[in-house]
């Protein structure tokens, strides 16, 4: 055995090593990922290009698709039932920004200083968020009958305003369904609010007290700053989730009566399934997805920008 | 060499062995055929254990060389179009109506089924013009499955406690109502919560028997214009109905009350009557008589027409046909043709409690069948073969034009927009669908 090959150069070990180094930090990364990025690839990106170029053709969903460039986007530019569905979206994406937050944010700081049973609350507020959506709608749809449910037993004894089926009137329709997707949605936000609650230094409290500091001071110098990040995350979702709602209304009410109740998703599922125009519902979903761009654009600046979220 | 001569008689004969094995006379038989269907069990699985239970069995029973495998799925609609477009999918396939699959057939995911109708001789099993709506460019592609029509349904015995008679003429049927609203009973047990396409049932019945079916025959073939005042009378009545509160008591309640809701009603006679299918028939037991709870009796005439006149509107519920890439479209093509046999169809019928085909069934075969249904279904059948049937929107409008005949109605009847406005909106979505080709066929009057 020749010393050349039983003790290689200094010059080969190190090229080696740097091959062997370059080929860790570049490449074994890359085969860690590897499959989820193939995975994301095949049902996220493949999806996504196939939505864009179906919005660009009149696909009716089983007949081969014909391009036809923008005209689905020209005609979602003079769509009345397009307008009306995004004016519902503002109007969820408002009630849902405001009354769920203010609700979980409220209870919460309420519970947090609750040491015995707050197991038993947090479960107790988190169930309605796991049970089916299919569950809860059905549930509430008898609850909210004029005649059998909450509304009927309340007008039955004398209070006024209730002799009405809230689900079927156009005015009340929305607030209602929303009022139901609020009952399941509100009490996972106080969990996670709880949670973020808890993490905060209770000496921060004290000082505050000590500082002569009330509950409503407490709340919004030191519970609120403590809990921003969470909070603005939750406000960030809520806003996402907010253009994509779907199933409650969809349950309750198919988007009725007389459209009150219609929101994009809704308005996709319509032009898909029952009008078989499957490119241009493609073309209303990928609107969508630029709502939730812009909103994901908002954060991204506000955190550019030095906030804390 | 005789060892080896030995090895090798020994080796051909252990070839060999599996070939004799296949050609003595216990292994001759072939594996049958198999056959894909799938059914669907979104409402539940009952309806489809009973069509395996009735027509998949009876089918496999007979032996001849090929067999129907069923798989249950919800939403198998979707599952099908689906897997159609992706070349696969069951070799008999289901639609929900002509108009889906009209679509199909245009989309080349269809066999054609002509020969298959002459050799099971179906022209002489369906009624005359019925597998018209089945063809697309003149060539036969699907089977009507389903054939339904609505009527008039009352409290018999709520009637006769009040004097009151059921009306044979639109105008009747509004005086009624008012005398009916007077005495503090809700006129119709209609709600829509679970099925808003049930606002289709009322529009459908009030243009055909409104302006008559000829006009709207004339109407889909484009001979005239959906805004002629013929029309408009009908849907001005029906949102005079609604705005007067004779559906269900109130437009919210017509909204949001359930099926089960709308039954008891009508049976308890809190409600008098009840524009419906004839698929309403299989759940009334649960609202009349015994089993119900109460002594009350269903009745039924003809939807009122403007003139009397007695008509039916024609509805088909789905279709079967054969998929293009079958690899054995002759065997579904057999099977189809024992599905469709009268036997079965009345089976089918007193069995399951689903609609039948448009197949002459004889009064044997309807023999098990509730009489109601049977009496209704017989009149269907006169009207059919004399021409004088009307038009479902679900069998023969295209389908945006449909949806908007659905979803733009509730906003005549909350009063924002007007009945002209609606029917004008209509006849531009129905301009453009027939010329891109999606009206389904209309047969020949």
């Amino acid at each position: 055995m020749s010393a050349a090959t039983s003790s290689p150069t200094p010059g080969v070990i190190h090229a080696g090593s740097r091959r062997k180094a370059v080929f860790r930090r570049r490449i074994v990364p890359w085969l860690f990922v590897m499959p989820i990025l193939v995975l994301n690839l095949a049902v996220v990106l493949g999806p996504a290009l196939s939505a864009l170029y179906y919005s660009l053709t009149d696909w009716n969903g089983i007949r081969p698709p014909t391009f036809i460039g923008l005209e689905n986007f020209r005609t979602l530019a003079t769509d009345p039932s397009y307008r009306h569905a995004f004016r519902n979206n503002v109007v969820w994406l408002l009630m849902f920004l405001t009354v769920p937050i203010a609700m979980a944010l409220g209870a919460s700081s309420m519970l947090a200083p609750v040491k015995r049973g707050s197991l038993f609350f947090r479960m107790a507020y988190f169930i309605p968020y796991v049970l089916p959506s299919v569950i809860i709608a059905s549930l509430w749809r008898g609850l909210l009958s004029p005649d059998r449910g909450i509304p009927g037993w309340l007008n039955d004894h004398g209070v006024p305003g209730f002799d009405k089926a809230f689900l079927g009137d156009p005015k009340t329709v929305l607030p209602a369904i929303g009022f139901v997707d609020n009952w399941h949605w509100w009490g996972f936000l106080l969990v996670l609010f709880l949670a973020a609650m808890q993490n905060i230094p209770r000496e921060l409290y004290e000082s505050a007290r000590l500082d002569g500091a009330s509950r409503w001071d407490e709340f919004k110098d030191v519970t609120i700053p403590g809990i921003r990040p969470t909070l603005i995350f939750m406000l960030l979702m809520t806003a996402i989730w907010s253009f994509l709602t779907f199933d409650y209304i969809w349950i309750l009410t198919q988007g009725g009566p007389a459209g009150a109740s219609e929101v994009l998703a809704v308005l996709v599922f319509k032009e898909a399934f029952r009008n078989f125009k499957a490119g241009y519902a493609a073309a209303i979903g990928l609107t969508m997805s630029v709502f939730v761009g812009i909103v994901i654009s908002i954060f991204t600046l506000l955190r550019r920008r030095g906030w804390e979220i | 060499m005789n060892v080896s001569f030995r090895w090798a008689a020994v080796a051909a004969l252990a070839a060999l062995s599996p070939l004799t094995a296949l050609m003595s006379p216990g292994a001759v038989a072939q594996e049958p055929i198999e056959l894909s269907m799938w059914l669907d069990v979104t409402n539940g699985p009952d309806e489809a254990d009973c069509i395996e239970r009735v027509a998949i069995d009876s089918y496999n029973a007979l032996g001849n060389g090929s067999m129907v495998k069923v798989t249950q799925q919800a939403n198998s609609w979707d599952a099908t179009k689906t897997a159609l477009a992706g070349g696969a999918g069951p070799d008999l396939v289901g639609t929900p109506g002509p108009s889906f699959a009209m679509q199909l057939a245009l989309a080349g995911q269809l066999a054609p089924l002509d020969e298959a109708a002459a050799e099971f001789g179906w022209d002489g099993i369906f009624a005359p013009n019925s597998l018209n709506l089945g063809k697309v460019d003149g060539k036969l592609y699907a089977i009507p499955s389903e054939i339904e029509t609505l009527v008039l349904y009352y409290n018999k015995t709520l009637f006769e406690e009040n004097g009151w008679t059921a009306p044979t003429t639109i105008d009747e049927m509004m005086t009624l109502s008012q005398t009916i609203a007077d005495a503090g009973i809700i006129p119709f047990a209609h709600v829509n919560a679970e099925w808003r396409p049930a606002n289709e049932w009322f529009v459908g019945e009030f243009l055909n028997h409104g302006a008559g079916p000829e006009m709207v025959y004339k109407a889909l073939i484009g001979e005239v214009p959906w805004t002629d005042p013929a029309f408009v009378a009908p849907m001005e009545t029906l949102a005079t109905m609604q705005a007067n509160g004779w559906f269900s008591g109130g437009l919210d309640r017509y909204y949001t009350g359930t099926f089960a809701e709308a039954g008891s009603m009508l049976g308890e006679g809190e409600a008098a009557m009840k524009i419906e299918g004839t698929w309403f028939l299989s759940d009334a037991p649960n609202y009349f008589g015994e089993e119900a709870g109460n002594s009350n009796e269903l009745g039924w005439v003809p939807m009122p027409s403007t003139d009397g006149t007695v008509s039916y509107t024609l509805g088909i519920g789905q279709t079967y046909s054969v998929n293009a890439n079958s690899e054995h479209p002759k065997e579904a093509a057999q099977f189809l043709g024992h599905y469709f046999s009268p036997a079965i169809q009345a089976a089918l019928l007193s069995e399951c409690g689903l609609a039948n085909a448009p197949v002459d069934l004889s009064k044997e075969d309807l023999s098990g069948v509730d009489p109601m249904l049977a009496e209704i279904n017989a009149s269907l059948n006169e009207a059919y073969a004399a021409n004088n049937y009307g038009y479902t929107t679900w069998t023969f409008w295209p389908p945006e034009s449909e949806t908007y005949l659905i979803e733009e109605v509730e906003k005549v009847w909350a009063g924002d927009v007007t009945v002209e406005d609606y029917l004008a909106g209509h006849q531009e979505k129905f301009d453009a669908e027939r010329a891109a080709g999606a009206a389904p066929p209309v047969p020949a009057r």
